[in-house]
């Protein structure tokens, strides 16, 4: 939403931040629609990761996201901390209708927080909820959940999620939200059901990582020329924490620019 | 969660002869059928070498070159003595005519006839005797081709190459053709129908790229001469001319053909024929972890291109892509060999792409795509210290602002630039790099990173490293120096640029340096490929139970160790069908253990599940150790194999261990007792008290004195009274005499609380449950384990050579049998437990001719305490002795160093004489001219080479074209 041109440019700052997960659970869906709100067939395919950018409003700060977009398939973890070395924000995406891609995403947290920058932000976001809402909106035999069974990922192959289309939504869901829920809750981290599909919590995820993000040290660090401190300092939360929902919501407009 | 590969520990350095065998594309093993082997015996195949001068004239004369004649059955070989001028490898069934020239007195020359009628002339000048053997080494050679029905093989063969139908079509119709679209083009240029030449996605999709602009007719043209005259697909010879064609960029309907050709893989199709379509057969119906990973990047495989948004593509890619991941299952499938595959296939079909993608794999790309990923790893790490000694500049920018030069260059090596740059471009750097091996991806990204220098230095982090990578690349169609009044200059594309920088100025690196520079940090990428997996490992542990991280990383250690001495079997993968179904709760295979590495992993941190011989013979004192074996040991495995798999998994490990090694006394009977409880009652049976005594034995029998004896003796005799004694009792109704019960052997006898009576009874026994049975497991760092050694040359080789293990192993033999007949061989079995040392120490000690070590001190100090035995020392010092000197002699970093800055202090962009011979970019040229230009861009890469004669010996090889075959 050019918010870009009247924000004078000290005023945006960069957050590096790193999507991880097991393959196939959507993370590049989720990217593509938070940077572009599209929902699509990969145009890129992630070779080591792929590398994008977007501007999101906070009050009166703007912040850059600077995406790192991590391949999911097992031989490339070893790569995975040059991506998420220095990173100040990580989302580490799962699959409800995968209970191993929860396994995944824990031992990625468990990772995260021990070889990552010691205050990173992280969110875990239990992606494809679409298709398991279809039951909770309307149980039983729906007309939406024909359409509803394709693929919340792009890269979801017909053996994958769709192979459960005869079933039940309801026996799809695999990660029940009050589980994730309270293991998220007790390692420290944000937890959101996303939709790359829908756009369901996409936005929230970002919106809620930069509330929760340090800006004050990384502007610090940065304009004091300190190098990539990578924001090493306190989370300084307070006033940001109390931001109202209205607010949210133009920040929702400025994230989808 | 976590799987182990001990993979990498058994990596060898290649041998001379296999350098030979990649440096002429040979497939590595002469695909010979085994049973053939067997039925020719193995002397028959056999390889040699001879100097030689090629002279070559069909109908152009072109120079004469120096050079060395390899005999590699069932290959003929020769390669310029620069390495680079001229090479080729004829398969011998190529070869119909063989004949001795009768040329001069003494020049021994031999005159070799291809199928297709191209005279290839060959001077041995090595002595007499030698250029004898080797005539008749090919003599053998050939006739074991024939016999083989090879030579029947060839003419069908052939048929599947586009070349051919390219060369006997351009004899009769040589005229000019237009420069139409490519469909006219293909109808036109296509040749006979008779000719099934294989070809790929794009004859039915179109090529990328602008047919005309690639002025592809024109390159067609030059090819055709040159295949007409220096061999094509299986016979090509390569002539510096080649090379420079293959620079300027190879015509798409031949570019497939090329490929397969300059890779090598068209031997292997050659020799595998019906393989592929075999392999399809094999995988109808079966289904994998990897073809679920394949079906995933089906559609994101250059998906903009026309093929593949159709199903032909599609399920060409998916063939081509199952079909690899099931012949080499280690490798399976890795993201970014979807993008070679779909690359690939539109230049060639399904079986050549398939034999290329395993070469790409297996030869040009090592270890990339394996699932350590190691070969990327240890490239990115080469390429990085080749930008730090080249261009230091960059190298400090990025170290002092923090970037990581692989964030862009791991895909540019991954993919071969086709992911980042556009395809056309990616595909002419894919051109050189079949053609000249792996360093041109090392050479393209220094220039890349050369060219960008000045703005690389105003970068600040990582996302503006790679917005930088991706304008310029974006870019590379544009002028490289678009405000010049030259406008032949002006026409020079920043893509010509890249090329010219990249071969000119990093010529440079060589196969040898990226050999060298390999070796070098080979070692390093290992220890932390391997230091991160145990970290994974041990942070994925659902449970540290109570070891600290360290303890838990030394049982990781002492697992990794036995794995490497003992693998563990092949993860039993569940049957297809539960993959399918399943959830993906299989997806994951666990490393998992069985009973022979179970042995090896506890006799590392177990002292009683080893046995240590000191063996002393008068010239060494050593110490042996053994896997000991025994039912004890076997117990304790399926103790801990709680969830009843057979086999333990480094959580079970760490569990079990966790179970002894932090017990009291009171728990450490309990834990005894219910080890030997095998039906978990609470009841010993009479048979599994003696089961468990004979244990006690088993772990007391390198004890020194009777003190143990003594107490498992006791221990029986009280266990069976007091067992006895406190049966259920009943009364005999007639003679009202209370009496024990008869009982049987498996019948339930001896509950926990009498044992530990019986075991607190005896202070032997008391003391081993209260401290040394706890302590009898030690967790100390696992001495490192032996890489290949990194120092490279002659002696680094010769030292890999005799530092075996088996020879150490011959050494110590000879020395025994040396000590026996001296009577100086004395075997001492060191103590597990060790309490009791003061009766050990044994009479014949004093005689020794050497002072003796203090070897069997107390048992706790005996691990770190004893001094090295002298052979261990041999072979230490001798280590360090080669390993500065063979790197100070062999290296050739200094001579690297002085030339690389020599080309720092040039000009960044020094190729204006280059732009001097190249024209105006008119579409409505002349077709003359057209060629012209294209032979211009060719002379831009010409670089001088030497054929490494005389004058007189080019005379000479002049005459041998003209002579006649000896009657």
């Amino acid at each position: 939403m050019a918010d870009a041109a009247s924000g004078s440019v000290d005023r945006s700052v960069q957050v590096k931040l790193v999507l991880l997960g097991e393959a196939a659970v959507g993370k590049s869906s989720v990217v593509l629609r938070f940077v572009s709100n599209e929902f699509q067939a990969n145009k890129e395919p992630t070779i080591g990761a792929a590398f994008l950018t977007q501007k999101c409003r906070l009050e009166d700060r703007v912040l850059r996201y600077e995406i790192w977009d991590t391949a999911g398939q097992e031989r490339f973890h070893s790569l995975a901390p040059m991506y998420y070395r220095n990173a100040q924000a990580a989302v580490v995406v799962y699959d409800v209708t995968k209970a191993t891609s929860l396994e995944k995403a824990k031992s990625w947290v468990k990772e995260l927080q021990r070889q990552a920058n010691p205050n990173i932000v992280i969110a875990l976001a239990g992606n494809k909820v679409d298709l398991v809402q279809t039951s909770a909106v309307s149980s039983g035999s729906t007309p939406s959940s024909e359409s509803e069974d394709e693929a919340d990922d792009a890269t979801a192959t017909p053996g994958e999620s769709p192979s459960a289309s005869g079933d039940e939504p309801e026996s799809l869901r695999q990660v029940p939200r009050e589980e994730a829920q309270a293991y998220a809750t007790e390692a420290g981290l944000l937890f959101f059901e996303t939709s790359a599909k829908t756009g369901e919590g996409v936005v929230e995820i970002f919106t809620e990582i930069a509330k929760k993000i340090p800006i004050e040290h990384i502007l610090a660090s940065t304009r004091g020329g300190a190098g990539r401190s990578g924001g090493a300092g306190g989370r300084t939360g307070g006033a940001r924490e109390d931001v109202n929902l209205e607010e949210q919501q133009s920040k929702k407009d400025g994230c989808n620019c | 969660m976590s799987t182990i590969s001990t993979q990498l520990r058994n990596f060898k350095e290649p041998t001379k002869d296999q350098l030979t065998h990649v440096f002429f594309s040979i497939p590595e093993v002469p695909s010979v059928p085994p049973k053939d082997t067997e039925k020719r015996g193995p002397g028959d195949i056999e390889n040699m070498e001879i100097n030689a001068i090629l002279s070559f004239g069909a109908q152009e004369v072109e120079d004469s070159y120096a050079g060395k004649l390899h005999l590699l059955p069932p290959y003929l070989a020769f390669s310029s003595l620069d390495r680079k001028s001229v090479k080729f490898t004829l398969p011998l069934s190529t070869v119909r005519r063989v004949e001795r020239l009768n040329a001069r007195a003494g020049v021994y020359a031999l005159s070799l006839s291809t199928w297709h009628g191209m005279k290839i002339i060959v001077q041995l000048t090595s002595l007499r005797p030698t250029a004898d053997l080797f005539c008749s080494l090919l003599r053998e050679a050939l006739k074991a081709e024939l016999q083989r029905g090879q030579m029947k093989a060839v003419k069908g063969f052939v048929k599947t190459c586009y070349s051919e139908g390219l060369v006997s079509l351009s004899g009769i119709s040589d005229n000019e053709r237009e420069d139409g679209s490519l469909i006219t083009e293909t109808k036109e240029g296509c040749p006979p129908p008779e000719t099934e030449f294989h070809g790929g996605l794009g004859l039915q999709f179109k090529f990328p790229g602008d047919p005309k602009k690639l002025r592809e007719a024109s390159k067609i043209k030059l090819w055709t001469t040159y295949l007409k005259n220096h061999g094509r697909n299986l016979t090509l010879l390569r002539y510096p001319q080649c090379t420079r064609l293959v620079q300027v960029g190879l015509p798409n309907r031949l570019r497939g053909e090329m490929w397969e050709t300059l890779s090598g893989s068209i031997y292997l199709r050659f020799s595998n024929p019906g393989l592929y379509d075999q392999l399809l057969l094999d995988i109808r119906g079966t289904n994998s972890t990897s073809f679920e990973d394949i079906e995933k990047d089906l559609h994101r495989s250059l998906p903009e291109y026309a093929g593949y948004q159709a199903d032909e593509g599609i399920s060409a890619l998916r063939r081509v892509l199952q079909a690899y991941s099931h012949r080499n299952p280690e490798v399976g499938y890795c993201q970014a060999m979807n993008i070679l595959a779909a690359a690939i296939l539109i230049y060639m079909s399904e079986e050549q792409a398939f034999w290329l993608l395993e070469v790409l794999c297996d030869r040009l790309l090592p270890g990339y795509y394996s699932p350590t990923m190691h070969g990327t790893l240890l490239d990115q790490r080469v390429f990085e210290s080749l930008v730090t000694r080249c261009l230091p500049m960059i190298s400090d920018h990025f170290q002092a602002v923090d970037v990581q030069l692989s964030v862009a260059s791991l895909p540019w090596f991954l993919s071969l630039y086709i992911n980042s740059m556009p395809m056309v471009f990616a595909f002419r750097i894919a051109d050189c790099f079949f053609c000249m091996g792996p360093k041109v991806l090392f050479q393209v990204g220094k220039a890349i990173l050369k060219i960008n220098g000045e703005k690389l230095l105003q970068i600040q982090d990582d996302g503006g490293f790679l917005n930088l990578m991706r304008e310029y690349f974006a870019s590379l169609g544009d002028s490289a120096h678009p405000e010049s009044a030259d406008p032949r200059t002006r026409a020079i594309t920043r893509f010509q640029e890249l090329l010219l920088i990249s071969f000119r100025e990093f010529a440079v690196i060589s196969d040898e340096t990226i050999l060298s520079e390999r070796r070098k940090y080979r070692n390093e990428i290992v220890n932390s490929i391997e230091s991160f997996s145990k970290r994974s490992a041990v942070r994925n542990l659902k449970t540290l139970a109570r070891f600290t991280k360290e303890q838990a990383g030394f049982i990781y250690d002492a697992l990794y160790k036995a794995m490497c001495e003992i693998p563990p079997p092949p993860a039993a993968a569940p049957p297809p069908s539960l993959l399918t179904t399943a959830d993906g709760n299989q997806e994951k295979a666990e490393t998992r253990i069985g009973i022979p590495t179970f042995h090896v992993f506890l006799s590392e941190i177990l002292t009683w599940a080893r046995s240590e011989k000191i063996v002393i013979n008068g010239f060494q004192q050593r110490i042996d150790r053994e896997v000991a074996e025994h039912e004890l040991i076997d117990r304790l495995f399926y103790f801990w194999d709680t969830s009843c798999k057979g086999s333990l998994s480094f959580q079970d490990l760490v569990s079990g261990l966790d179970g002894v090694m932090f017990n009291d006394l009171m728990e450490n009977i309990e834990w005894f007792f219910n080890l030997h409880d095998k039906n978990k009652d609470g009841y010993l049976t009479k048979d599994e008290v003696l089961t468990l005594s004979e244990s006690f034995l088993f772990i007391f029998r390198h004890e020194i004195g009777d003190a143990y004896l003594g107490a498992v003796s006791k221990f029986m005799t009280n266990a069976f009274e007091y067992g006895d004694s406190l049966l259920p009792q009943y009364t005999d109704s007639k003679t009202g005499a209370a009496e024990p019960r008869e009982i049987g052997h498996n019948q339930p006898y001896l509950n926990l609380a009498t044992f530990r009576m019986v075991v607190l009874a005896d202070e032997v026994l008391e003391s081993f449950f209260e401290t040394d049975l706890s302590a009898s497991f030690r967790l100390e760092p696992v001495p490192d384990l032996e890489l290949p050694p990194a120092s490279s040359g002659f002696l680094g080789d010769l030292w890999s050579n005799i530092a075996t293990q088996d020879n150490k192993r011959m050494f110590n033999r000879l020395s025994d049998e040396l000590g026996k007949t001296i009577g100086k061989h004395q075997v001492i079995y060191r103590p597990t437990i060790g309490r009791f040392t003061k009766l050990e120490e044994p009479t014949a000690r004093e005689s020794l001719i050497s002072p003796p070590t203090k070897t069997t001190s107390s048992g706790s100090s005996l691990d770190t305490g004893v001094a090295p035995s002298s052979s261990s020392t041999l072979d230490t010092s001798s280590i360090h002795d080669n390993g500065p000197l063979s790197g100070s002699v062999f290296s050739p970093m200094p001579h690297l160093k002085a030339v690389n800055a020599a080309f720092m202090e040039r000009t960044p962009f020094a190729i204006d004489d280059a732009g001097d011979d190249d024209d105006d970019s008119d579409l409505d040229m002349v077709h003359g001219e057209d060629d012209d230009r294209v032979l211009d861009e060719v002379d831009a890469f010409l670089e001088a080479h030497d054929s490494g004669l005389t004058e007189a010996d080019k005379e000479m090889a002049k005459d041998l074209l003209n002579a006649e075959p000896v009657k």
